[in-house]
């Protein structure tokens, strides 16, 4: 099989001409080649990798996608969809350079069914213009990683985020899809349906698939009643251990809280001081978020405290209004930024491990001790209720020896999750950086992973490089 | 019967008992549940260890002979029909729990532990597997597994894809493979997700890790009476649509509580043209909020009774005439027929008033008992198979169902899967494009073909002469609508 090897090379400048100039012809203005549209198009966040498209083109259709995709099919040039670039593991640098199609101007809500708690929106639609939209119907969608994201891009790389412990992540959210598929015909997965057992799931095959089997263009997806009442508390705690043993307890009773995020003392530390949250000690912490009726929310809260105050928690400090609470979870989105505050200078990437959550407390303690042991600043943050959490290791770009220590932890990290049956990639994705730590994981698995691959996009055209290693 | 080279070959690795050949002794597994398709297969292998399943798999794989997983055969669309000239590979034997982790809340299971049983295992340590299919006493978790199976709880809990952490299974060339991971998320593509309601044509399992949930402290149901199946119908999405997601949310006709009340006893109230039953589960406090929001949509939708169970053995006896609903519904009528279309919830008034209609126009009675929640219908139609016509007819209506149900936007199969039943639907629910992705999906695990043949995935070829045959006056039905 030497497809993978084929498109290795960039494409020949003569065909990648002949295909700008089509592209230009038949989308004018939406076909762009300056330098610096390129450069925004050839990376996501994360650690730098960039890698610039040939072209960014703007479609506005299933059947202008289909087009671009059936004309890059057959001169073999590759194709890559990109949302607004908030991800974090390489997934849309164009490796092989190519024509990038961001779908930002496919941006309507095309439906929003209210008795059937769903609506479908095009790839481009960004979860908090979906939220703003639905204002007054009473319904929400609750899937929240922090960056304001495309819901086309939450699809493609199965983003969950801190609220997955009570709403599940994009696999378990997303109904149905229109797929342009490699050879750019339109399909359309799932139904509206509740349910389905016709035919292989191909709705979660491409969801998380980062835009590797065909490009999503619209997304069907389940929504939610508003919460009657809403709450968020805060409990500190004397050591990690505590903080942890009591999200484990209260998954076990299966109290159904929205979010439980945990911060280490550094992260407190670092978030104290960057967005301010005086009232609270730089000691190992827990947010919590409530949902429900007014006397479920209440009972939750009550269930919780006495879990955590039998773990030495402190009593919880409340934030029941929506500013007090959006400062909070602001202040929990900004951890990455606080935790870079540290250290001016430094820089810093997020590892994300996730293990069953039988196995958390001993994977965070070893963690914590390891980062002590490096003596690097790496605070430990994360959406505990699922086993997901994450270090932010800051390092000196200019030292290679801190660089090397850094990358050494994060590869640590990941052997350490792997081994207690958990996984690397608790929600990041593969992208480009995770593509040997999938191989690490997955054996034989990876090999039918290529040869899905391979059955749906023959010619390796669709973001090549990335999600599975072909070789 | 099977090439002679691979019955020996088979018979070295197999004690004789777990290696059946003989026609009296394959006879048991010509059909599944659904009893309209027969074929007598080759052999029937009932391995016990997962090595034995490996080497199966490669002789087969080696003779190109196809080979038909089984579980506990309680299949509604024919997904365990033997293959003449195949082997039954039955996986009756794996019935161990391995172990239950209640930290974790997992058990991991072999394939032929009954789905009911684990529950029952889970049970002291205060947990309990979701997905309750109707045959739950009987049926199997590696068929639950196969058919994405789902149930009354699914509503609020999900469907096996839902509730599977990780599935282990050996591919037709003999390789073992982990799909998903003991973690929340298993990196790359959602194989896992592809493998459940797989139908046995990509993997056999051997081994499965679900997840457990605590048992709600409290459950309570109400059961509605409503005077107009239409009102019933949009009470669901007024429930719904409010906000709640119960624990269960189910219909019944009136034909179908006059025929469970025969058999239970539970005091349905009859003279009402439909009933619902929608439980709350969880805490006192969150069960008591819930009710009393459950009470006033459903006040406000005009149910003409509301009852709520007082105890359990109350809510348990409600329960029972759904639960027993297909075989009471077997005890009116010489045979049924039972369809599993799926629709979005709003336009269940539409299409209740239009099975009804269609009844009257075919003369044929059909009970309504299904997971109105999710848009799961189970229209039953009732026919005597031995009464000229009535068989062709009952077949005739049961297409017009699903194709409605895709018309709506709905799917043709809401949990009992594909099988060989419902192909000729795939053919409408499906576009080629999408066709040609399973084929090729289907191609990349088993190249020649072996598992589970003639299953699941239609071929174009097969399609267009379904295609043939449905063109009407000249006509492709509902040529407008999209084919998802």
């Amino acid at each position: 099989m030497n497809t993978a090897t084929e498109a290795r090379a960039r494409p020949p400048a003569a065909e990648l001409a002949t295909l700008t100039e089509r592209l230009r012809h038949d989308y004018g203005e939406r076909a762009v080649t300056t330098q610096a549209i390129r450069e925004q198009h050839a990376h996501g966040e994360g650690l730098a990798d960039a890698a610039l498209p040939d072209i960014v083109v703007f479609p506005h259709s299933n059947e202008e996608v289909a087009a671009i995709v059936r004309t890059c099919n057959a001169a073999r040039i590759p194709v890559i969809a990109f949302g607004v670039g908030t991800s974090l593991e390489g997934h849309v640098a164009a490796l092989y350079g190519g024509v990038c199609l961001d779908l930002t101007q496919m941006n309507r809500v095309l439906e929003v069914n209210d008795a059937d708690l769903d609506c479908r929106v095009q790839a481009g639609v960004t979860r908090e213009q979906l939220n703003a939209e639905l204002k007054g119907t009473g319904l929400f969608f609750p899937i929240d990683p922090g960056a304001n994201a495309t819901l086309g891009g939450m699809a493609s790389t199965r983003a969950s985020g801190t609220n997955a412990v009570r709403y599940g992540t994009m696999r378990e959210n997303v109904l149905g899809l229109t797929v342009v598929t490699a050879d750019g015909r339109i399909i359309r997965t799932g139904s509206r349906a509740r349910k389905s057992s016709a035919g292989y799931d191909l709705t979660r095959l491409f969801v998380g698939s980062e835009g590797t089997l065909g490009i999503i263009t619209e997304v069907q997806l389940r929504l939610y009643g508003l919460p009657e009442a809403i709450s968020a508390a805060v409990c500190q705690f004397p050591d990690l251990k505590s903080a942890v043993d009591t999200v484990i307890v209260a998954m076990q009773l299966g109290i159904p809280v929205a979010r439980i995020e945990l911060l280490d003392d550094v992260q407190m530390e670092a978030c104290i001081r960057y967005s301010q949250l005086t009232e609270f000690a730089p000691k190992p912490t827990l947010f919590f978020e409530f949902h429900g009726t007014q006397a479920g929310v209440r009972e939750q809260a009550e269930m919780i405290e006495s879990i955590a105050s039998d773990h030495g928690g402190s009593s919880f400090q409340w934030a029941t209004r929506a500013e007090e609470r959006s400062r909070l979870w602001k202040a929990r989105h900004n951890a990455y930024y606080a935790a870079l505050a540290l250290a001016p200078g430094k820089q810093g990437f997020a590892t994300d491990a996730c293990v069953p959550i039988s196995r958390l407390t001993d994977c965070v303690l070893e963690t914590q001790a390891d980062v002590v042991a490096t003596g690097l600043v790496a605070p430990i943050v994360g959406h505990v209720g699922d086993g997901n959490f994450h270090l932010v290791v800051l390092f000196d770009p200019a030292d290679p020896e801190e660089r090397g220590k850094a990358e050494a932890l994060a590869a640590r990290v990941s052997m350490r999750a792997i081994g207690m049956g958990g996984t690397c990639t608790g929600e990041h994705g593969i992208g480009v950086h995770k593509l040997e730590a999938l191989r690490a994981e997955h054996g034989e698995a990876v090999s039918l992973m290529r040869s899905i691959k391979r059955a749906l996009d023959p010619h390796d055209i669709l973001n090549p490089g990335k999600t599975v290693p072909l070789d | 019967m099977l090439d002679a080279t691979l019955t020996s070959a088979l018979a070295a690795i197999l004690p004789p008992s777990a290696l059946l050949t003989a026609a009296e002794d394959t006879r048991p597994y010509e059909c599944d549940g659904l009893t309209l398709y027969r074929e007598q297969p080759g052999a029937v292998a009932l391995p016990e260890s997962e090595a034995q399943v490996v080497e199966i798999l490669r002789l087969c794989h080696a003779a190109r002979v196809p080979v038909v997983a089984r579980g506990a055969g309680t299949s509604l669309s024919g997904g365990a029909l033997p293959v003449a000239s195949g082997v039954v590979l039955s996986l009756a034997k794996f019935r161990r729990i391995v172990a239950i982790d209640p930290v974790a809340c997992t058990a991991i299971v072999e394939p032929g532990v009954r789905n009911l049983a684990i529950s029952e295992a889970a049970a002291p340590y205060g947990l309990f597997y979701a997905p309750d299919p109707s045959s739950q006493i009987a049926c199997s978790i590696g068929g639950n597994v196969a058919e994405n199976a789902g149930g009354v709880h699914c509503l609020k809990y999900g469907l096996t894809v839902h509730n599977v952490r990780k599935v282990r299974a050996v591919l037709v060339t003999g390789e073992i493979v982990e799909f998903g991971a003991d973690a929340l998320d298993a990196p790359g593509y959602d194989l896992l997700a592809l493998i459940t309601g797989s139908e046995g044509l990509l993997a056999v399992i051997t081994r499965i890790t679900v997840k457990l949930l605590p048992k709600p402290q409290l459950a309570q149901v109400a059961l509605a009476a409503f005077d107009d199946i239409e009102k019933a119908g949009a009470a669901v999405g007024a429930v719904i649509g409010a906000g709640i997601i119960p624990g269960g949310l189910e219909m019944m006709d009136r034909e179908a509580t006059r025929a469970v009340e025969q058999f239970v006893h539970a005091d349905y109230p009859l003279d009402a043209a439909a009933v619902l039953l929608i439980e709350a589960d969880g805490t006192p406090i969150e069960v008591a909020a819930e009710m009393a929001e459950i009470r006033s949509v459903l006040t406000a939708s005009g149910a003409t009774e509301i009852r709520v169970s007082e105890n359990e053995a109350q809510r348990l006896l409600y329960w029972s005439g759904r639960k027993a609903a297909f075989p009471a519904v077997g005890r009116i009528s010489p045979d049924y027929y039972c369809i599993d279309g799926t629709i979005p919830r709003a336009a269940l008034p539409r299409v209740l008033t239009q099975i009804a209609a269609w009844s009257r126009e075919f003369g044929l009675p059909c009970a309504n008992v299904f997971h109105a929640g999710d848009g799961n219908l189970h229209p039953l139609i009732l026919f005597d198979a031995n009464k000229p016509g009535d068989k062709e007819r009952t077949i005739e209506f049961g297409d017009r169902i699903l194709e409605m149900c895709i018309e709506v936007g709905g799917t043709i199969t809401g949990e009992h899967g594909v099988g060989v039943e419902k192909l000729r639907g795939m053919c409408a629910q499906f576009a080629p494009a999408a066709l040609e992705r399973f084929l090729a999906i289907k191609r990349a695990f088993d190249e020649h073909a072996l598992l589970n043949p003639g299953k699941g995935v239609p071929t174009l070829a097969r399609c267009a002469e379904f295609g043939a045959m449905h063109v009407h006056r000249g006509e492709l039905r509902h040529p407008q609508l999209p084919r998802f």
